[in-house]
């Protein structure tokens, strides 16, 4: 994975982790809040609810003192006392009971003895004032009472005729969900008796509050929607009865999550394309001064030189002491080199002077051509590099009377055709010995063509080879020093040029 | 003082010949605050109780059915034996007029218990609670008025006009009344009605002559006819 790849994804990965993880944690605070508020809302509703029915229970208490004190329905239930198995006493008391209740538009009147037993009572059913099956009723006292499909609010005062005690009389409203601004479900050890859920059967708002706890608030999946469920518990509403409130979180939460899903998307994009733009600005920003090395170090390998980076090659410190490292090493590596180098010449110095020594004739001849050819090397402003070229394969120029016999190359007088053949041979043979020395290419030149004339004449005469400046400086150099000639150097677009005649 | 006039009148009734009065009540506005009960079968059935009076009844006919017209005087009296039942949780009739000394019978022809009283002054009673089918009776040897409650059903309400003789009648539907066989002379004859209370006038019953009155209900309706 290349290195720009790798910063970006570093760079982008994570902030689009961290840009997603932050959408969804504002959403779920959202959501959050939407059902805080949702429980606020309800606990307030049950609240005002209670408040209403306690002062209603109260005001309802002081009047059903007053239904109490029915002389008619006292007598009534005198004499239903007596006559328990009478029809006819019991049509009466509920006949009394039909005329309250249309006066005072009850739907649920019952008379019970002292000891809490039904003895006669109506209920409204449609516009229906209908006699109880009093075997079936429970007895009730306050708060709910279930009579077959019908749930009543009940609530019930002594009927007493001076200090005795003739019975109980229970006043019940149906009951409705009218003070519920929410839907509200009303249920019993788990049925629900009563809803407001419009368009949901009551059996499947069961099914749905099986997992809530009696008197906790929980949640709810009904039609797949999500409702808080919260139990009035401020009003007591008779054994196993529970009243629950709903609230969709859906319907409350939906609209702020669309418009936050609108926004989270707009500005989700937003930043992911800004997030991706920086990345790739940054990741170039970073790699840019790394690639800039590279493609350094990479010129650097191409040229096998180990130049120095420039000071202020990169304003990014760790860049720049990378850069410094660099140049300290390749610094120490050209000093090698160049220990290295001056050894290399130092050896080769003393293997031209030791050659120079073979022949008392030519003592000190590669020393001197060195450095006459520096001389004019210098004075037609050779650059440094050549000029230590120059120099070297000055020394070197004769390594090839290696391979000549000491009786041909010290020999006194004139040499045949035979002897002068091998002499002009060392060339050649100073070439073949220093192809094979690593670092000593540069000097092949010098050594080999230092007897070739600009005018094509000399020897070896390698074809096609051009007559070199290193040459060009040490034929002069050597012709000066066998003749003594005068020589002087023209320039012509660059290409140096003998220009020589008798001193 | 007292007696010497009842005196008077035996004789004069003894000596005097058969006369008869023939009147009317014209009753200018309604005066009962009805409150119509429902029938208990009603309930029985199951059905909607309308608890308004009938749009097509007229309430002027209710009210001049209960006006009780009598000659005031202790005379000699045949004392009769009346029905007053309780039928649809109400007294039928809802006015009564019986000579004094006579018996009135209460029949529950109700299926509910009724609880028959009275706490007026002529004469109290309480017949206590009795089913369908059952009766009792009372006797009413003074005259006056006696209203007629049940203790298990408020809105039941009767008057039973004991009349101080035998000539008293009630008004029918259309307000006439006749009473026949009065002895000739002078009297007083009153019309009474629950909520307008007594109108009394003075009336000559001579032989062969039948005596008009006329009593217009209530007094200050009539006092304003009277001077057109």
């Amino acid at each position: 994975m290349r290195f720009a790849t790798r910063t970006f994804l570093f760079s982008f990965v994570p902030f689009a982790f961290l840009l997603m993880g932050s959408f969804w944690t504002i959403q779920k605070l959202v959501e959050s809040t939407v059902r805080n508020g949702l429980r606020s809302s309800l606990r307030q509703t049950h609240d005002s609810i209670a408040r209403v029915r306690s002062k209603s229970e109260l005001q309802n208490s002081r009047f059903l003192r007053v239904v109490g004190e029915n002389a008619s329905l006292k007598a009534g239930l005198q004499l239903l006392l007596l006559e328990r198995k009478s029809g006819a006493a019991r049509l009466t008391v509920e006949d009394q009971l039909r005329d309250i209740c249309n006066m005072l538009r009850f739907d649920f009147l019952l008379v019970s003895d002292p000891d809490g037993a039904a003895l006669a009572g109506v209920m409204r059913i449609g516009d229906q004032l209908v006699a109880m099956d009093i075997a079936k009723v429970p007895p009730p006292q306050r708060g709910f009472v279930t009579v077959g499909p019908r749930a009543y609010q009940v609530a019930s005062t002594p009927i007493d005729q001076g200090d005795e005690n003739l019975g109980i009389l229970s006043v019940g409203e149906h009951f409705d969900f009218s003070e519920f601004s929410t839907p509200a479900v009303l249920a019993r050890n788990g049925e629900v008796l009563e809803s407001s859920i419009p368009g949901v059967p009551f059996g499947e708002v069961a099914s749905a509050l099986k997992g809530c706890k009696a008197q906790s608030e929980c949640e709810v999946r009904l039609r797949g929607e999500t409702y808080i469920s919260l139990p009035m518990e401020s009003i007591y509403f008779g054994d196993g009865y529970v009243l629950r409130s709903l609230q969709s979180v859906d319907s409350a939460s939906g609209p702020v999550q669309a418009i936050l899903r609108n926004v989270f998307l707009i500005a989700g994009i937003g930043a992911l394309l800004a997030a991706m733009i920086l990345s790739v600005l940054s990741s170039r920003s970073i790699v840019r001064p790394i690639a800039e090395v590279v493609s350094y170090l990479c010129a650097s390998e191409k040229t096998g030189l180990l130049p120095e980076f420039h000071a202020k090659l990169t304003p990014i410190y760790e860049i720049h002491e990378l850069a410094e490292s660099f140049n300290r090493a390749a610094a120490a590596i050209r000093d090698a080199r160049e220990s290295l180098h001056r050894a290399y010449v130092e050896f080769v110095g003393s293997l031209a002077s030791a050659l120079d020594a073979r022949d008392r004739y030519t003592a000190g001849h590669s020393s001197r051509v060195s450095e006459y050819s520096c001389a004019i090397a210098r004075d037609i402003s050779v650059n440094d590099k050549d000029l230590d070229d120059i120099r070297i394969g000055a020394l070197l120029h004769d390594v090839g009377k290696i391979g000549i016999a000491d009786c041909v190359l010290q020999k006194p007088g004139a040499l045949s055709r035979e002897e002068m053949d091998l002499i002009q041979q060392h060339p050649t043979i100073g070439r073949r010995i220093l192809e094979g020395v690593h670092g000593f290419h540069a000097y092949l030149p010098a050594v080999e063509l230092h007897h070739e004339n600009s005018d094509g004449s000399g020897y070896p005469l390698v074809s096609g080879v051009i007559f070199r400046m290193h040459s060009a400086c040490m034929q002069p150099a050597g012709i000066l020093l066998t003749t003594g000639w005068a020589f002087s150097f023209g320039s012509l677009t660059g290409q140096s040029f003998l220009i020589f005649g008798p001193r | 003082m007292r007696m010497v006039g009842m005196l008077l009148a035996i004789v004069v009734l003894s000596t005097a010949q058969a006369a008869d009065i023939e009147g009317s009540v014209v009753i200018t506005r309604k005066l009962t605050k009805r409150k119509v009960t429902a029938p208990a079968s009603s309930y029985e059935r199951g059905m909607a109780v309308e608890l308004a009076p009938g749009a097509d009844e007229d309430p002027l006919v209710f009210e001049r059915e209960r006006v009780v017209i009598y000659l005031e005087g202790q005379f000699s009296s045949s004392p009769i034996t009346a029905t007053l039942e309780q039928k649809n949780r109400r007294f039928i009739p809802e006015t009564l007029v019986v000579p004094v000394g006579s018996t009135v019978s209460f029949p529950n022809l109700d299926p509910v218990f009724h609880n028959v009283f009275s706490l007026s002054k002529p004469k109290s009673f309480d017949l206590g609670n009795y089913a369908k089918d059952h009766s009792r009776t009372v006797t009413f040897p003074k005259p006056g008025i006696v209203f007629v409650h049940c203790h298990l059903h408020p809105n039941m309400a009767a008057a039973i006009v004991v009349s101080p003789n035998q000539w008293s009648t009630k008004a029918d539907a259309a307000g006439r009344f006749a009473i026949s066989g009065a002895p000739s002379g002078s009297y007083t004859i009153v019309a009474w009605h629950k909520s307008a209370g007594f109108f009394r006038q003075a009336v000559h019953l001579t032989e062969n002559r039948a005596a008009a009155v006329e009593f217009v209900i209530p007094v200050e309706e009539a006092t304003a006819l009277a001077r057109r």
